[in-house]
């Protein structure tokens, strides 16, 4: 019995996950959450750009393949930034990102009824990794010419005081990558002293903790539950919150096989 | 026809047939919208279909994404930088829109041009250059910006006062762990004695680590395939 | 032909390499100005090198069509959805490929729909199949064999149950042992890693610059 269980077939594993996430989607349990301290930081920071009535640069650095941890994240943000009447300034450093970014800037600017270079605007992507950060250091216009579709950076009026990174005040890199730790912190926030934060995903959370505690970041959303910790504070519960049941239940699954394998294991080893 | 076969024909009959009465029913609109759901739902059931076993459906699913995935980045790169800015700026070179800069674009051209040549056996190595200013340029930004960012920064916060309290508790964890850590990759000299006693130390620390990253991985993975069942649940099958 | 094919480009690197460190340090106008253009060109270079990649892929699945070996259908079907969706690149809503993008969301424009609907679709998909093989990898395989295991495994648990609001259900005090597990703890090896990868990627830069190592030049006769 217990050789059995220790060799089940993986499929078997499959379904449980699978039915770990699915049930509780569909009996639509919303469960309550925390903010945790660097979500609240993140949160706090903006709330200082809104008093300021100040611009927001919003860096989208993830492709397709992290876009159901991503995009909550940044629909969270963006309706925080346009229900503050905040501007919001989106520039891409992966090449998968302008479709998404696209995607979720008009999703959330027609619900907030914000027009199009007054309120927000969308550059576009360029390569180069870490050399488009550091160019919009040197020289913003230099980085993005133009907006996503050729419009000169000049006919955008929430632009035209824009001319290098020093004029936000405040980055948020949307990050699957490295471009938190290797781009954005080296090439410029290091130099250009902005305040700067991240949301990543849960894989690479981890590692940004010790730029939080060096003060290089001001605060962290990690991954989903980073999302749906934005969502409560922000007051609009979305997708982020809803998958935190399923997150909870699939968790507890893995767990509790993970407590299971390895008392067989150790029984097994017993006899 | 074997068994898989008809396993293979009765999911794509059982998928054509979900998909009339979502249509019938008015859950998905017959319009580029709807048939895009489908199409996803599709491609997403057909990449499901590996974890029963690997089968031609997978595997079309797969290159499909693959050619679609490459246009959309060459494509990006095309209009934002080689159309963009390449080919505007120096098909305007000489002319009134022309700046004095950008007689410098060439340079850069001509670098990205002859990387190209990478592939050719006999000018091959006039990729060299490229690649050279390319490694040589970035290997010269990285070391200052090291430095500051990832050396100094990470330092300086460590070396605070330390203070009998909980805070003060935890900066002293931090400081030992840090430095158990570096000793336990300090391979020059031998791990025995002290040296072997705090790369212990700096191992149970790695270990705390590597388990949070653990845990923090299965937490993505398993957020991307909430994201995936959310979709078909609620965008194509509508019962969520 | 030696001193142009392999010392040159090492003399281009050398010489980059130390403009790089130097206009770091130098506040001077001009040096920022060198800074701006240099990372212009970087970026313009960087956008050529995904020609690279690009001729690389469709080269390889070509020799497999040209060579029919088994499964050379399956490239076929990268070059139908390659050559669908360069299609809607170069119509470009009628404006063709030498004008900038057109707008658009994915109900009125192709580009936009293949992306959605085909791309967003499976790279998602791809990377969620992962979930479950790491659940069953979990199972089969994490095994608290050792005392360090151990303390993986209960890290592991800690952090997930932690991250997510069924930990609060269980006790309060799972949320904050996650918390301070991943504050102090985690954040001193992920430091030490950080430092140490710092110092190595320091030295590795050097060795470009001083010529010592010259990998990215690639093999070849010459």
């Amino acid at each position: 019995m217990i050789q059995w269980l220790m060799n089940i077939d993986r499929r078997i594993i499959f379904v449980f996950v699978f039915l770990g996430v699915a049930l509780p989607l569909l009996a639509n349990v919303f469960l309550p959450i925390r903010p945790t301290r660097d979500v609240i930081a993140v949160y706090d920071q903006l709330e200082k750009v809104a008093q300021d009535e100040g611009v927001v640069l919003l860096s989208f650095s993830y492709g397709a393949s992290t876009e159901p941890e991503m995009q909550p994240m940044a629909r969270a943000i963006l309706r925080h930034c346009f229900s503050r009447n905040i501007k919001v300034v989106a520039v891409c450093l992966w090449p998968e990102a302008p479709g998404l970014a696209q995607q979720v800037l008009e999703e959330i600017g027609d619900e907030f009824g914000k027009t199009y270079g007054v309120d927000y605007a969308f550059l576009g992507f360029k390569p180069g990794n870490f050399a488009v950060v550091l160019n919009m250091g040197q020289d913003f216009r230099d980085a993005f010419p133009q907006d996503n579709w050729g419009t000169p950076l000049e006919d955008l009026a929430l632009m035209r005081d824009v001319r290098t990174l020093r004029d936000f005040d405040f980055v948020f890199d949307l990050a699957a990558g490295d471009s938190i730790e290797f781009w954005w912190i080296p090439y410029g926030q290091e130099k250009y002293g902005f305040p700067f934060a991240g949301g990543c995903t849960a894989v690479m959370a981890p590692d940004l903790f010790p730029f939080l505690q060096s003060g290089q970041m001001v605060g962290l959303l990690g991954g989903l539950a980073g999302a749906a910790e934005y969502e409560t504070l922000v007051g609009r519960q979305d997708k982020a919150t809803a998958g935190m049941s399923a997150q909870s239940m699939a968790h507890l699954i893995i767990v509790i096989f993970i407590i299971f394998g390895n008392m067989a294991f150790f029984l097994s080893r017993r006899r | 026809m074997t068994r898989d076969r008809y396993v293979f024909l009765g999911l794509v009959l059982l998928f054509a047939a979900v998909n009339g009465v979502l249509l019938a029913n008015g859950v998905l609109a017959a319009d580029w919208e709807g048939l895009g759901v489908i199409v996803a739902a599709g491609l997403t059931l057909a990449l499901y279909s590996f974890l029963y076993k690997d089968n031609p459906l997978f595997k079309v699913a797969e290159n499909i994404f693959v050619g679609v995935a490459t246009a959309y980045i060459f494509s990006q790169n095309w209009y934002q930088t080689i159309y963009g800015e390449v080919f505007v700026r120096l098909s305007a070179l000489g002319g009134e829109d022309s700046a004095s800069g950008d007689w410098w674009l060439l340079a850069p051209t001509v670098l990205g041009l002859l990387m190209l040549t990478r592939f050719s056996r006999r000018f091959g190595w006039l990729s060299r250059f490229s690649f050279a200013f390319f490694v040589g340029l970035g290997a010269g930004l990285t070391i200052p910006r090291t430095i500051s960012s990832f050396i100094l920064a990470q330092i300086e916060p460590m070396l605070q006062p330390l203070s009998w309290s909980v805070e003060g508790f935890n900066l002293l964890v931090i400081l030992v762990g840090v430095v158990a850590v570096l000793v336990y990759f300090f391979f020059s000299v031998e791990h025995t004695g002290v040296v072997g006693k705090v790369s212990r130390v700096g191992i149970w620390f790695l270990m705390i680590s590597f388990g949070a990253s653990f845990g923090y991985t299965i937490m993505a993975r398993l957020s991307l395939l909430i994201g995936r069942v959310t979709f078909l649940l609620d965008d194509w099958l509508g019962i969520m | 032909m030696i001193f142009l094919s392999r010392t040159l480009p090492v003399i281009v690197a050398l010489c980059f390499g130390v403009l790089g460190i130097g206009i770091y340090y130098v506040p001077h106008a001009a040096a920022q100005n060198i800074e701006r253009e240099l990372a212009l060109w970087l970026r313009i270079v960087f956008a050529f090198s995904y020609l690279l990649g690009l001729y690389s892929l469709l080269n390889l699945h070509w020799q497999r069509i040209r060579q029919r070996v088994e499964g050379w259908g399956y490239s076929a079907m990268v070059y139908a959805g390659f050559g669908l969706m360069m299609l809607f690149v170069i119509y470009n809503d009628g404006q063709g490929p030498f004008a900038p993008q057109a707008e658009g969301t994915a109900a009125e424009n192709g580009y936009q729909w293949l992306f959605e609907y085909v791309q967003v679709a499976c790279s998602s998909t791809m990377f969620s199949i992962l979930a479950f093989f790491i659940a069953s990898a979990a199972y089969r395989t994490f095994r608290a064999r050792t005392p360090e295991a151990a303390l993986l495994l209960v890290a592991a648990i800690v952090v997930m149950l932690g991250r997510v609001p069924i930990g609060a259900y269980i006790s309060d005090y799972v949320p904050a042992a996650a918390d301070w597990l991943l504050n102090v703890p985690n954040l001193a090896a992920k430091r030490g890693i950080l430092l140490g990868v710092s110092l190595g990627a320091i030295a590795t830069s050097l060795r470009i610059i001083f010529g010592i190592e010259r990998s990215y030049l690639g093999g070849g006769d010459e």
